[in-house]
């Protein structure tokens, strides 16, 4: 008797460990997105709920610490301010400038007119390992994958994957994400990393460019993934190895990626898929 | 009734899982709360329910990451057999068995999952992962077992009252 339910515990094991693989492979094959699509519904409804007390919670918590830093913080403001209103003025000559120069050439930029649609972020990935959110707008709302995912502090990452209602979104900080990018003042060319702590890292940089501390990282729109000009973050060290053919440079994004509310899906842009070409080649 | 109890106690460990829990990681790790709550309650559980709760709760977490649905579910299966096999051997699991539990299985759980990763073609380094994700998760985990088990245990109690007085 006790033989016969070892051998069916085992038996039971079994199965469920061959249950396990079948899921993994339809899931990666892609043949259980409708089902996984129905039952996500109620899981990004009360997480939805839960996100957002959750982050109404800490957010009033961490207010109450910041308050002592925020009457310091007001007045180097206030000094900011007032050197940038005057930079501005300076700027916005110069805008005119380019744009006068711009309608001679009859020379439009992409950048301008860009569509966005909002999107609630209503949960984490729950792995510590990867680095993804999920958003409460889907294809029901004009969103596909690929399209790039934005706040007013700069780039989140890329819509990855998509359901009715919900989107997948791999951020920029995610190690599997490589972006585009080049350097606001020196137009350095490099292609930005997430790293396992949440950083970016600006690699494949040629040894001879200046990278400079400070300096705004930008999409460089190469690979057509990312439109041009988007705001990534700002450089905030850099370093060479004698024995390394180029440069890197860690970067500071000025979005936190923990706190995420509310972030932009770019609709109006369609990435560029340049395995097209190779098809074609072949 | 088990099972059915395990839906919503699931949801809100998942739901918490991907909202609290990034508030509070160390370094890049936090507690698992889906596997405290599938060790926990697979402690005093029959062996089919403990695995209902494994898929339940793996396939929960799954659609709420980048990972494909069932690669959470093999290690919450593997520990609901493993504590079961013990439960069997021990007269009674006092605390030593539940941080053993806890910290070995959230161990084996978690380099699972990461080499279920690596199988899959993701960017991963074992070292940095193990030091920044995998070790405070542990650590976590060890920690919070003992509220869980606590909360868990009252439930189940309450449970096996409803099914005695239904019966």
């Amino acid at each position: 008797m006790v033989r016969a339910w070892r051998a069916n515990r085992i038996l039971f094991l079994v199965l469920c460990l061959l249950l396990c693989l079948a899921l993994i492979g339809l899931s990666r094959a892609g043949l259980l997105g409708p089902l996984e699509e129905l039952a996500s519904v109620p899981l990004n409804l009360v997480t939805g709920v839960m996100n957002r007390a959750v982050l109404s919670l800490t957010g009033g918590v961490s207010d109450l610490t910041r308050l002592q830093t925020l009457q310091q913080t007001n007045a180097a403001l206030e000094e900011a301010l007032a050197e940038l209103t005057a930079e501005l003025v300076e700027l916005r000559e110069i805008a005119r400038d380019y744009e006068r120069m711009a309608e001679r050439l009859d020379y439009t930029s992409t950048a301008a007119n860009q569509e966005f649609v909002a999107a609630n972020v209503i949960s984490n990935d729950q792995t510590g390992l990867r680095r993804s959110i999920t958003v409460d707008r889907g294809t029901r709302d004009g969103i596909a994958a690929g399209m790039p995912v934005v706040t007013a502090q700069g780039l989140v990452g890329r819509v990855l994957e998509i359901s009715a209602n919900a989107s997948r979104v791999l951020l920029v900080t995610d190690r599997d994400s490589a972006v585009s990018s080049r350097l606001q003042t020196t137009r350095v060319q490099g292609s930005l990393r997430g790293q396992l702590s949440g950083n970016l890292r600006l690699t494949l940089v040629p040894p001879g460019e200046s990278v400079v501390v400070g300096d705004l990282v930008l999409t460089s729109g190469l690979g057509g993934n990312f439109p041009p000009d988007i705001v990534i973050g700002q450089v905030a060290s850099t370093r060479q190895f004698q024995f390394e053919l180029f440069q890197e440079a860690e970067i500071i994004s000025f979005n936190n990626f923990d706190e995420l509310e509310v972030v932009l899906v770019m609709t109006s842009f369609e990435p560029v898929d340049p395995d097209v070409f190779d098809d074609a080649a072949a | 009734m088990g099972p059915w109890v395990g839906i919503p106690v699931l949801l809100l460990a998942v739901a918490l899982q991907t909202t609290l829990v990034p508030q509070v990681r160390l370094w890049d790790g936090g507690p698992d709360l889906v596997f405290l709550c599938v060790l926990a309650w697979s402690l005093r559980a029959p062996l089919q329910e403990g695995v209902a709760w494994a898929f339940a709760g793996g396939i929960m977490q799954d659609l709420l990451s980048v990972a494909p649905t069932g690669q959470s579910v093999i290690g919450l299966v593997l520990l609901v057999f493993t504590v079961n096999l013990l439960t069997q051997q021990l007269s009674r699991t006092g605390l030593p068995v539940l941080a053993l539990l806890a910290g070995a299985g959230t161990l084996a759980q978690q380099l699972l999952v990461w080499l279920l990763f690596a199988l899959q073609g993701f960017s991963v380094d074992f070292l940095d992962d193990l030091g920044y994700v995998i070790f405070p998760t542990v650590i976590y985990n060890l920690v919070l077992i003992w509220p869980v088990f606590a909360l868990l245990r009252v439930l189940q109690q309450r449970v096996e009252a409803r099914q005695i007085v239904t019966a």
